[in-house]
């Protein structure tokens, strides 16, 4: 994103956003591996966080210690949500 | 002989920023948790998609166009702060009330069309999550909506005020990456 004065251009990350959003629910609407499209889903979400976070948050130019505190809470949620794997998704 | 607490400032950093981002890092282990709940549920079980099809996907996409606008529109208020301009800090943080308004509107229209098809809380597990979920988000855009009100009454009496806007901004922004994940947990999958 071009910066102004440092900071991100903020409309045009809103316009990553919006397209985003929109090639989300078409890949919702198209036929095919239903598999392929939630992985395709949730990549468009992922993109769409860092982006909020990296330019409406600030999160760039931030130091260490927030980067730190950003990350490691989210590490902590895909962990847990790994680790219930085997008694509610593998369970026999 | 009258003391006064002190804090060492850490060098670089805004006052009371890494505090907010505490508060944040646990309001992600709070959604992050029923996310996590929501997703293992989801897979280990069969019929969840054909109850989220009850959904209305054009209503949740508007609102997710809302939310994501009230985050433009809050970082330019922040821009607006940056720039010592405080009535389109006021024009900015006014928008930003008013679009999460909005949104809540939207949600309680969504709510009553649901309730009323008979997708209560309790008419199923996909149900429960639903409500939880949206609910407690909606709870935390309220929450929001109330302290950018107060920054928009403070910034209307000249009040200078200019780091709680990034501060508030940062909650803002947070309550709108949860809904950017809810969206597809509930509405596209």
């Amino acid at each position: 994103m071009a910066s102004h004065g440092g900071r991100p251009n903020y409309v045009a990350v809103w316009a990553w956003l919006v397209a985003l959003v929109i090639l989300g629910l078409a890949v919702s609407f198209l036929p095919g591996a239903r598999s392929m499209a939630v992985a395709l889903i949730f990549a468009t979400a992922v993109a769409k966080a860092l982006l909020v976070a990296l330019n409406y948050m600030h999160l760039r130019s931030e130091s260490r210690l927030i980067y730190a505190i950003a990350i490691v809470p989210v590490l902590f949620v895909l962990g847990l949500t790994v680790a219930l794997f085997p008694d509610f998704v593998f369970h026999r | 002989m009258a003391t006064r607490a002190e804090a060492q400032a850490i060098p670089g950093i805004l006052p009371g920023k890494v505090g907010v981002w505490w508060f944040l890092a646990s309001e992600v282990m709070l959604f992050g948790g029923l996310i996590a709940s929501y997703v293992v549920f989801r897979l280990g079980s069969a019929g969840w998609s054909t109850e989220s099809a009850h959904l209305s996907v054009p209503i949740a996409a508007v609102n997710t166009l809302v939310l994501l606008t009230s985050s433009l529109t809050m970082v330019q208020a922040f821009a607006a702060v940056e720039g010592g301009d405080q009535p389109r800090l006021r024009m900015h943080l006014g928008l930003t009330i008013l679009l999460g308004l909005t949104f809540l509107g939207i949600k309680a229209f969504e709510y009553t069309f649901e309730i009323r098809a008979g997708f209560t809380p309790g008419a199923g597990i996909f149900w429960s999550f639903y409500y939880t979920m949206t609910g407690l988000h909606a709870l935390h855009v309220l929450a929001g909506i109330v302290v950018n009100t107060l920054l928009f009454v403070r910034a209307g009496r000249g009040t200078r005020n200019w780091h709680q806007v990034e501060l508030a901004g940062l909650y803002w922004h947070l309550v709108d990456i949860v809904w950017i994940f809810l969206f597809p947990l509930l509405y596209l999958t």
